[in-house]
């Protein structure tokens, strides 16, 4: 039962993963102060999951990412690209459109419950 | 420390060679910036069990696929493998059998030849079921591997994206015009029976005489290299009607324009023939004299007889092929 629930949760997540990323990339950061970001923010998003996500955001050029090896420990920052930012514009709008659509939904079905 | 090293070892090893350098240093300094200032085996502990299997996390990070061969190759995959064995497997049947009879030892008894022809075909049939298993599988993984289309839904067995059109393949709704994939299993495997006849005719074709040792092959009934001057022609022959089943499959009904394919495919593959059986040498003499004497008539009466027989029956098949194609074809 509880892994049930737990498995459609992780489900439920993993599509606005992307998007919370995307969100935090206006300016350049590192793996961890993004992790830290999003903590913050009250989005528990696992590591393993986080830094291939990254990478993968990289290849599809919506992220670009940089070296910074001026201090004595190397970090890689990522910052969203144009393209990344027109995407993350348009994700933005249709997630915001399916929770209105969603939440009036729920919204519904538990006035039908009491019914 | 040095768990940190294995650590990262045990997960870039896992990777492509050219990203090793780079995701390495890269979660060398996430691990580093998660860790407290001064930190003892029990932190790294925590953090590398925050990370998980160093297997998983290399998986997330590899582009390609966990799998052989994914839902989007899967089940055109299945379907060819399941047409293409059997076809295989009876091609390899009938040489084998060819080359038996070509290479029979004479004093050998009923007993043992007819084991002998059922142990090597059980082990033909395997050998060959394994090699097409192998080589089709290769390539669909390899298709999988480089298709380009990431995202694309699983392929219907037309290679295309499924449309409700492809509901017209499924047997359930097969009406008169409907080309279901037996019908094309059939008749590919009808090519198959007549070529391998025909490339090995001086072994397959020709009398056959019970004997103490079993069924003999007495004599072959065509000369080869009469019956082999023809076949490059042959070669278009067997090339057409292999793609016209495929073409037939992927598109599952008879069309008017399949059906005009079909009647140029009849034509050309009944003109051909007739050519060969009128070939005045292509029957053996000692062929020719043996049925003649069987049948008590001479032996241009026979040779009559024969290819007249042969003619018509393959002209009669041609227009039933070409008439029922178009009534198929019209018929919807």
């Amino acid at each position: 039962m509880d892994d049930l629930k737990n498995s459609l949760a992780t489900e439920l997540r993993r599509g606005t993963l992307t998007l919370a990323v995307l969100s935090q990339l206006g300016t350049p950061q590192y793996g961890y102060s993004l992790v830290q970001l999003l903590e913050k923010s009250g989005i528990d998003i696992d590591q393993s999951t986080l830094y291939p996500l990254l990478r993968r955001l990289e290849k599809r050029e919506l992220v670009t990412s940089s070296w910074d090896k001026s201090e004595n420990r190397p970090r890689k920052y990522y910052v969203l690209s144009e393209y990344g930012h027109e995407i993350y514009l348009q994700l933005k709008e249709e997630w915001i459109e399916n929770s209105k659509v969603l939440y009036k939904l729920l919204e519904g079905g538990g006035k039908n419950e009491s019914d | 420390m040095n768990l940190i090293d294995v650590y990262i070892q045990e997960v870039t090893r896992r990777l492509p060679e050219k990203n090793r350098a780079d995701i390495g240093l890269e979660l060398r300094s996430t691990i580093e910036d998660t860790l407290p200032d001064d930190y003892d085996e029990e932190d790294v502990n925590t953090v590398l069990q925050e990370l998980g299997n160093p297997a998983a996390l290399a998986s997330e990070y590899r582009d390609q696929p966990m799998h052989l061969i994914g839902p989007r190759y899967f089940d055109i995959y299945v379907s060819l493998l399941k047409m293409i064995v059997p076809i295989a497997a009876v091609v390899a049947l009938i040489s084998m059998i060819a080359k038996y009879f070509g290479a029979f030892g004479e004093e050998e008894a009923i007993l043992n030849a007819v084991l002998h022809i059922i142990g090597e075909g059980i082990w033909v049939v395997i050998q060959v079921g394994i090699q097409v298993f192998f080589w089709l599988t290769l390539v669909f993984a390899i298709l999988e591997r480089t298709d380009k289309g990431k995202y694309g839904e699983p392929l219907a067995t037309n290679f295309k994206k499924w449309t409700p059109n492809d509901l017209k393949n499924v047997a359930y709704i097969s009406g008169e015009n409907s080309i279901t994939k037996l019908r094309v299993f059939g008749s590919l495997m009808w090519t198959t029976v007549w070529a391998t006849l025909y490339f090995y005719a001086n072994q397959l074709i020709g009398v056959y005489e019970g004997s103490e040792v079993g069924l003999e092959f007495v004599m072959p009934a065509l000369t080869q290299g009469v019956l082999m001057s023809y076949w490059p022609l042959v070669l278009v022959v067997i090339l057409l009607e292999v793609s016209s089943s495929i073409y037939k499959l992927i598109i599952g009904k008879w069309t008017t324009k399949i059906a005009i394919f079909n009647t140029v495919i009849e034509l050309i593959s009944t003109s051909l023939f007739i050519v060969i059986l009128s070939n005045p040498n292509l029957f053996q003499p000692e062929f020719l004299s043996y049925m003649s004497d069987l049948f008590n008539i001479s032996s241009s009466q026979f040779k009559f007889w024969l290819v007249g027989g042969a003619i018509i029956i393959l002209v009669l098949s041609a227009t039933i092929s070409i008439f029922d194609g178009f009534r198929r074809a019209l018929n919807r």
